[in-house]
């Protein structure tokens, strides 16, 4: 029993399989509108900016670094849109172009810092994200819309259709919403990236020990670099979907996203010291919370204002199930125990 | 060693100081005994929370979740004099939740080793739920009694007595860790917490000490959040952790633990702040507040990372040469 225990939390993603089921199975019979597909795919539409950014922070993380500027990015993709389109009049597409290079340069400066000078990741990016959403704030400014209210009125609708920009947050492709298709799309290219090409091996590589993948010819600091550039244009990603889906462009988009993305990301396996994880379960974690967020408050009336509890005790509860099982800590524990009572 | 993190917390002292000339010498208004002491008047609440985690960071470890009990310790502070409680209690009741919640994330962190970012972020959940129950979804305010009088009490040189008794804990905590045999220890275990499980000292309890203390300073930190506002919304104390650390990272504390002491974590609380206020007197607009913080403290740690490297690029360089030049006159000799 025990060994097969330590083996579930062994293969996380084994565990993590077996939580979801378990968990769409309970809300299943709790409430059986929970299973309905369009209102299962809904909640991940409700929080695809956390399974977006989430899948890109993996990398990061397993590289050893962390990124918590990610979210104020979303906001200043946002509201450039929203400035570029609506008061400097630039064609909607030029200007997303626009955002998303900005994004990457964005996370072009903070990887730089990390991987150029040396800058504990976690300072530079608590840094970045001061400095992202305060420029968003400011760049607000520069609208004649007031910051609060938001920039709307996208390219909109002809007839019962959404086309063009907001096709990208409503649209629907044989019935399965833009963002969900979008969001497959980016992980098989993140399965991809990570697991099946050169540079993913680098990854971990650089995570398990970066002085020895530095002396097999490996150019780290590129590589650590070019992490925050992709973290940071899938939060640019997630700006222009959260924009398009809610036909608002805002500097504040996703400030409170910070600590919901870590916590997808280590729930998924992936060690925050780096050198291990994988994208499948940083997308089971998302779908848990995401059906967790969706689920308990239909099933089970929870407050939707305190999902945070729930969610935080699954986080607490796992990672020391982790630990307890997977490091034998509680037989070590008896261990010691036993050496004390018989020195005494 | 001793200079060089004397130097570290100058350096941010010297930091402010420019900060106060600089906007001095836009608006000479600035120049008044008040508006100088109102910045530090205003830096309580993150002095409180600064010293607390600057603890947990010293022993190379991380606690996200002090806003969270920042705003549920208000919470109750607030439910406490709604009924008209004594002060005694509710400063009672912030201490030993803070204790609490300290121990918890001690005992996951010290204990059964989860990686501290990781649990603290799985507590803050909890916590920030904890409020939410607490108080019930609204907002918890209509003080009864006089707990709001102590927020703008003056003690003397307008100085306020939270600001006072904030300043106090300062230069006893400092003490403790400069002078005492326990408190060197938590530099010890940050600084190598395998070294010092060698030389006798009980790494675990020394950071469970170190999560206890940290939610003790952030339960205070919510007394004087109660009040000083009057009001505590369910969301209170969002964010403050990231300016705590910010503020640790200015005071000259280093992340990765074992260096930095407690007068530059009181600094930088300081600095974090008096940006806003400062921003008034040079006359920016508020929203440059985060930009300029953002650009602050990337910069700072930038040339510090870069003046590290130097100096120990140096050291080597001296290393080398010496070297060199024995095992030259070695030749010689042989020669």
């Amino acid at each position: 029993m025990k060994n097969a225990l330590k083996k579930v939390f062994k293969h996380w993603e084994l565990f993590l399989v077996i939580f979801l089921i378990v968990e769409c199975a309970v809300f299943g019979i709790a409430n059986p509108k929970f299973l309905r597909a369009d209102k299962l795919m809904n909640s991940v539409v409700n929080y695809i900016s956390v399974c977006i950014i989430s899948l890109f922070v993996t990398l990061v993380m397993i590289t050893g670094g962390i990124d918590i500027q990610a979210p104020s990015i979303i906001g200043l993709t946002s509201i450039i849109i929203g400035v570029l389109w609506s008061d400097a009049g630039v064609n909607i597409w030029v200007a997303t172009l626009c955002a998303v290079i900005i994004a990457a340069l964005c996370g072009l400066l903070s990887g730089f810092f990390i991987a150029y000078c040396g800058v504990q990741p976690m300072v530079v990016t608590l840094g970045g994200s001061f400095l992202y959403s305060g420029l968003a704030l400011l760049v607000s400014g520069m609208s004649a819309t007031p910051a609060y209210q938001g920039i709307s009125g996208f390219p909109n609708k002809e007839g019962k259709v959404y086309t063009d920009f907001r096709f990208l947050g409503k649209g629907e492709i044989f019935g399965i919403p833009m963002q969900i298709v979008i969001y497959i799309v980016l992980i098989l290219l993140c399965v991809w990236i990570l697991h099946r090409t050169k540079y993913g091996e680098r990854l971990y590589l650089i995570g398990v020990n970066q002085q020895a993948a530095e002396y097999s010819g490996i150019n780290t600091r590129a590589t650590i670099m070019s992490t925050y550039v992709l973290s940071a244009v899938s939060a640019a990603l997630a700006g222009i979907l959260l924009t398009a889906n809610m036909n608002s462009a805002k500097y504040n988009h996703g400030a409170s996203y910070t600590l919901a993305i870590i916590t997808a990301v280590v729930l998924g396996g992936t060690l925050n010291t780096g050198g291990k994880g994988s994208i499948l379960g940083t997308v089971l974690a998302s779908l848990i919370i995401c059906f967790l967020r969706y689920g308990l408050p239909i099933c089970f009336n929870v407050d939707t204002q305190n999902l945070d509890l729930p969610v935080g005790i699954i986080l607490v509860l796992v990672v020391l199930g982790r630990e307890i099982a997977g490091q034998g800590m509680l037989s070590g524990l008896f261990k010691r125990r036993k050496k004390k009572a018989s020195a005494a | 060693m001793k200079n060089l993190l004397k130097a570290r917390w100058m350096s941010s002292l010297i930091f402010l100081v420019v900060l106060f000339i600089i906007t001095g010498i836009v608006d000479p208004s600035f120049f008044k005994y008040s508006s100088i002491i109102g910045c530090f008047n205003n830096a309580t609440m993150y002095t409180l929370l600064a010293i607390g985690i600057a603890f947990v960071i010293m022993t190379g470890e991380i606690d996200v979740s002090i806003g969270a009990t920042l705003g549920l310790t208000a919470a109750m502070t607030g439910l406490i004099a709604q009924q008209d409680g004594s002060v005694v209690t509710m400063i009672a009741v912030c201490i030993g939740v803070g204790a609490l919640v300290g121990l918890v994330n001690g005992l996951g962190v010290a204990l059964f080793g989860v990686p501290s970012l990781i649990f603290t972020l799985g507590t803050n959940g909890i916590i920030r739920g904890l409020i939410f129950l607490v108080s019930d979804g609204r907002t918890v305010e209509n003080f009864n009694g006089t707990i709001g009088a102590y927020g703008n009490k003056v003690l003397f040189a307008e100085i306020t007595l939270f600001y006072t008794i904030a300043i106090a804990l300062v230069a006893i905590a400092h003490i403790v860790l400069t002078k005492t045999r326990k408190g060197k220890y938590f530099i010890a275990v940050g600084d190598n917490a395998g070294g010092a499980n060698l030389v006798g000292i009980n790494v675990k309890s020394t950071k469970l000490l170190a999560y206890v203390l940290c939610g003790m300073f952030a339960g205070l930190g919510g007394f004087v959040f109660a009040s000083k506002y009057g009001q505590v919304m369910t969301v209170a104390g969002n964010g403050y952790e990231m300016t705590a650390i910010a503020a640790c990272v200015l005071g000259g504390i280093s992340l990765s633990g074992g260096l930095g002491n407690m007068i530059g974590a009181a600094i930088g609380a300081v600095i974090m702040a008096s940006i806003s206020r400062l921003l008034v007197f040079i006359g920016l607009p508020p929203t440059y507040d985060n930009t300029i913080t953002g650009i602050m403290l990337i910069v700072i740690v930038v040339v510090d990372a870069l003046a590290q490297r130097r100096s120990i690029e140096m050291s080597r360089r001296k290393r080398l040469l010496s070297r060199t030049a024995t095992s030259a006159t070695e030749g010689g000799l042989e020669a």
